[in-house]
């Protein structure tokens, strides 16, 4: 934020903290350093006064102390020299007989984050592992580890790390967890603190002594030990019983995510340690702050239900109904754990209550739900159509839209839909508007051709329309399409198929779609048989399955990302997924990698704004779209693709 | 471990910026901003990847703050820690506004300095906090010898929330049970889900260090009492007692105790905290119930009558009543008639508001309204939001009970009479909803 002024404000300054008579009087003084430091916050560049602010730092007074300590740490990166002024007092201070200030003294000294003062640090830290107070060994145990991030490469001294080891059993809860995670950080390269049986009933014993956030990096940090023996097992899981139903969500999590890797070998513990969690796994998806219920939300959906205990929250479905005024990712959330609950007798209550949230206000979650309902569709598909139909009606253009893609990737895995399905169609090509409701409708009609009566007609009005047509997808489909619908439908088709081929060989500017319209053309000539054999593969995939009945996966296989941030992400990825092109691309969607550092990747987990597509530079969409591939892998005969590009075909 | 904590107001301008750690750079500031805050639809979700660092964040009136880290870290533990970071604040200067934040920037480097090192929680609890902190305490200036040793004590001790040589002339305490019952209950008047979030707020100005013993009706409590002898009692008492699903307490309150006894006793800290948080849902008393009837008078006019009745005893007295009837987008016209209190069409907030001040239990207010609709070709459907209600009671609906709280304070001559006590029950509504 560029600040106006910001020279004259500097100068001022300057003169009031060289004013001897500002220097003399405490308080004038004291509020001169207030402003620099209020001008700092509000952006103004005022390193200038570096000199100035390192002879202020020479007091008594402890407020101003540490008024300058939060200016010299801001700026001491910019000024490597000027900081050695700062060293001197620094040390005195860490001599003071106020152990706040010892402990100030040695916190910001570690802060200024200077390599070239390293030598100077280390003499009053490894003093301050040995002081009386406990403040101060807090914090010169952790300056330990920011020593060693400054410069990582740099040789660990052993008497260190031994040092602080033994600290580990210090009487101070705070010194002891701080040790674990200096430790951990410094032998990151050796995979962190070494956890032996000791150390592991040691904290544990301690376990109750320090706060939440200790009690969470303890149980992260147990989870790389390995009991010896069946009954040292057991005696642990006992001891950590009672975090495990603590009311602090993030201790419960962090204990449950312990359990599971305990007891690894032994999946009817880590059952029934599930079963214990569920009370509290509840009341944090009911917690008052949306973000905590989210959380708890994102690991119910991805871990507990979804894969190994369908059971377990069954009967507390209607804890799981939105609220009005929930935002709108909670909302999709919640439906898509309600999606995962159904079964028999609580089918009728979901689905009315889904169908309530199809006419919410945010499109977003509206379309959810409508995803949601065909979900369901693939157990109960007859009420769940008769909603979808419903939906038609209201001749919304969103809803519209994602009914129509709902529908698609239904019959997709029921086949048996079709009829209602194809009947739904009639009409509603009017109302959608968007490319993805578009591309869907156009997957239905080249599928399910011979069962639409309508079906020449409406592709007549897309062909006509072909030239005005922006998104590549619904070019391609189209295309498509009108080949399939030429195969069972010849005698209707054929005049709009060869406008259509003509238009896109002749005048279409994107490659894309000229390909496909040249390769379409070539096989043709190859006869009926051969164009049969590529284009009219699958109808369905029952491979997908329906949901119930589905055998469930071993807890070991989430266990490691739980209590992580992987499973508040991979919901994201999710939810993206629903703006695909056609069903046949799902099975060819690589399964979200669990390893962390990939999916970390912003270019797959970022949110792109739902309108952005349209923006997207041309070259990353042919080299993102997905018909390519497939398209090649379903050809009978190997064909030069890229070589028809500098091909000439005359028509 | 947090990487740096942002605070932004609504514009998105920086008002404080600390990192703690080398890996977040400078432009991770810019770039909340950029993808969050100014992003032009709504939050998608509370937590934000961008470019591989994570942005948690949570917004308190319009304030945002914004914990960033590189790694994978406890979800829960991060956003726990913001709100305690809220609470601080909110402890040290009231109300987190731009204003008051702006006001105090220096006290929230000091207290950033001190919760957090090297993005490792460290002390949260706002009484220890306050020796460490010299802003706004400005006694804190010179310290005595006396001081200094507090903090040493304090600092090495196992009470880390209180300290030593409290003097009060006057031994008060004051309890408040404060619950907000939040409700969803479908047209025909089936509870589709009722809880009762509620907190034990205590006052306490004690001096010395004080032990003290919390007793209320919860029912494993009542009914192990029951069993030991007074079997009159048991059966009297079996009513009134509450189950709790679950509950939060304050760090000072003995787990171990709890856990073994389930009795709850703390050495409190001095001054206002929060003793303990605590959900029901069974048998929870609800105040009001909301018996809407909407009726569709062809294209253009809606008939609505809502009748609500007070459900409490007839003796208390409820405040602050308010009734949000949602109108649909199309109104034109609304007249309302209502018996009781003030009723007023809101048309910038779609919504039929009636207000009445106060209204004793088991009484029955109704209003109706004819709502006159602009004919639209629109044919969507009106989603028929639910109709939402406002209200203060001076009882706790869950049916908590405060049965006593002894103090025992074997050092100094004050004994548990001495002490005066007040308690006082208020229930809010939270989401408190009925469709329509």
């Amino acid at each position: 934020m560029p600040y106006l002024g910001g020279e004259d404000t500097v100068r001022e300054l300057r003169r009031a903290l060289s004013n001897p008579n500002v220097q003399s009087d405490q308080l004038r003084y004291r509020n001169t350093i207030l402003k620099v430091i209020r001008a700092m916050s509000q952006g103004v560049d005022v390193s200038g006064l570096f000199s100035d602010m390192v002879k202020a730092c020479a007091t008594v007074d402890i407020v101003q102390k540490k008024l300058v300590y939060v200016f010299l740490c801001s700026y001491a990166a910019l000024n490597p020299e000027l900081s050695l002024l700062v060293i001197n007092t620094l040390r005195k201070d860490c001599q003071d007989p106020n152990p706040m200030v010892r402990s100030l003294a040695l916190r910001n000294m570690t802060n200024l984050r200077l390599p070239s003062l390293m030598e100077y640090v280390e003499q009053p830290l490894t003093a301050g592992l040995r002081d009386r107070a406990a403040c101060v060994r807090r914090v010169a145990v952790l300056g330990w580890a920011k020593l060693h991030n400054l410069q990582p490469n740099s040789e660990i001294d052993a008497a260190v790390v031994n040092e602080l080891y033994s600290l580990l059993r210090d009487p101070d809860p705070v010194v002891m967890v701080n040790c674990l995670r200096a430790l951990e950080e410094i032998l990151k390269e050796e995979g962190g603190i070494a956890i032996n049986k000791p150390i592991t009933h040691h904290l544990l014993n301690r376990l109750k002594e320090s706060d939440v956030w200790g009690q969470c990096e303890v149980l992260r940090i147990l989870q790389r030990y390995r009991p010896q023996s069946e009954d040292e097992l057991f005696d642990i899981l006992s001891l950590l019983d009672a975090s495990l139903v603590s009311p602090h969500p993030q201790v419960m999590a962090a204990t449950l995510s312990l359990f599971l890797s305990l007891c690894s070998g032994l999946p009817a513990v880590s059952l029934a340690a599930l079963e214990r969690v569920r009370g509290p796994l509840l009341a944090a998806c009911g917690s008052v702050s949306r973000e905590l219920r989210f959380t708890a939300l994102c690991h119910i959906q991805v871990s507990l239900l979804l894969r190994s205990l369908p059971g377990l929250m069954g009967a507390h479905y209607k804890r799981f109904f939105c609220g009005y005024a929930e935002p709108a990712y909670i909302k999709q959330r919640k439906m898509q754990v309600l999606v995962e609950l159904v079964n028999d007798d609580n089918v009728t209550m979901l689905l009315d209550e889904l169908k309530g949230y199809c006419t919410d206000v945010n499109t977003d979650t509206a379309q959810a739900a409508i995803s949601a309902i065909g979900r369901i569709g693939r157990s109960y598909s007859d009420r769940c159509l008769e909603i979808l139909t419903g939906l038609l009606a209201l001749k919304q253009e969103h809803i519209t839209s994602a009914v129509v893609q709902t529908m698609r990737d239904l019959v997709w895995v029921c086949p048996q839909c079709s009829d209602t399905v194809c009947l739904a169609l009639e009409g509603c090509e009017e109302t959608l508007q968007d490319s993805q409701g578009r591309q869907a409708l156009l997957w239905l009609l080249g599928v399910y051709g011979e069962q639409v009566s309508s079906a020449p007609y409406t592709l007549e009005v897309f062909i006509d329309g072909v030239r005005s047509e922006v998104s590549l997808g619904v070019k391609m489909e189209l295309l498509t399409t009108t080949m399939r619908l030429f195969l069972c439908r010849p005698a209707e088709t054929q005049d709009m198929l060869g406008r259509l081929l003509h238009y896109c060989i002749e005048e279409e500017p994107d490659m894309c779609v000229r390909d496909q319209a040249l390769l379409y053309y070539r096989l043709l000539h190859c006869g009926i048989e051969e164009t049969q054999k590529v284009l009219q593969g699958r109808r369905s995939d029952p491979s997908l399955g329906v949901l119930i009945g589905r055998p469930s996966e071993p807890i070991s296989q989430w266990a490691c990302s739980f209590n992580t941030l992987e499973p508040l992400r991979q919901g994201t990825v999710e939810t993206d997924s629903t703006s695909r092109g056609s069903p046949e691309h799902v099975t060819f969607e690589p399964k979200p990698n669990t390893d962390l550092s990939d999916t970390l990747n912003c270019s797959q987990v970022e949110k792109v704004p739902s309108g952005e597509t349209g923006r997207t530079p041309f070259l990353a969409r042919i080299h993102t779209d997905t018909h390519k591939p497939l398209f090649l892998a379903s050809l009978p005969f190997s064909y030069p693709f890229n070589k028809c590009l500098c091909f000439y075909m005359p028509i | 471990m947090i990487g740096g904590l942002f605070i932004y107001n609504h514009k998105g301008e920086v008002l404080i910026s600390r990192v703690y750690r080398d890996d977040i750079g400078r432009n991770a500031v810019d770039a909340f901003r950029v993808n969050v805050i100014h992003a032009r639809q709504q939050v998608r979700s509370p937590v934000t990847n961008i470019a591989r660092t994570s942005f948690f964040h949570v917004k308190r009136s319009n304030i945002w703050l914004a914990a960033v880290t590189k790694q994978n870290v406890n979800a829960a533990m991060v956003f726990e820690f913001l709100y305690k970071m809220c609470d601080v604040m909110t402890a040290y200067f009231g109300k987190i506004s731009e204003e008051n934040i702006k006001n105090n920037f220096v006290l929230i480097y000091e207290l950033l300095d001190e919760i957090l090192d090297f993005g490792y929680p460290q002390n949260s609890e706002t009484g220890a906090l306050k020796t460490f902190i010299t802003q706004q305490g400005i006694k804190g200036q010179h310290q005595t010898k006396e001081e200094q040793s507090q903090i040493t004590s304090q600092v090495t001790g196992q009470i880390g929330w209180r300290r030593e040589g409290i003097k009060y002339r006057r031994n008060e305490l004051f309890l408040d049970v404060l619950e907000s019952v939040n409700l969803l209950m479908s047209p025909q008047g089936q509870v589709l889900s009722a809880h009762v979030s509620g907190r034990v707020v205590m006052k306490s100005y004690l001096s010395g260090m004080p032990e003290c013993k919390f007793g209320m009706n919860d029912k494993i409590v009542i009914d192990k009492q029951g069993k030991g002898g007074a079997s009159d009692e048991a059966g009297k008492s079996g009513k009134q007692s509450i189950a709790i699903d679950d509950c939060t307490f304050h760090q000072c309150v003995r787990l171990s105790k709890f856990d073994s006894e389930r009795s709850i006793s703390f050495i409190p800290p001095d001054g206002e905290y929060e003793l303990m948080r605590y959900r029901t849902t069974k048998d929870i008393i609800l105040p009001f119930r909301v018996i809407p009837l909407v009726r569709e008078v062809g294209r253009t006019k809606l008939e609505v009558k809502v009748v609500i009745k007070s459900n409490f005893k007839p003796s208390l007295l409820a405040q602050k009543i308010e009734v949000r009837i949602p109108t649909p987008l199309n109104t034109s016209g609304v007249q309302v008639i209502c018996m009781k209190g003030k009723a007023k069409y809101k048309a910038s907030e779609n919504a039929i508001v009636w207000k009445i001040k106060r209204m004793a239990g088991m009484k029955e207010s109704q209003i109706s309204a004819e709502i006159e609709l602009l004919p639209t070709n629109d044919k969507k459907k009106w989603a028929r939001p639910p109709i939402s209600m406002n209200f203060e009671v001076p009882f706790a609906p869950s049916g908590l009970k405060v049965r006593y709280l002894k103090v025992f304070e074997s050092k100094l001559n004050y004994s548990d009479h001495d002490v005066i006590k007040w308690v006082r029950y208020i229930g809010r509504s939270g989401i408190y909803e009925t469709r329509c």
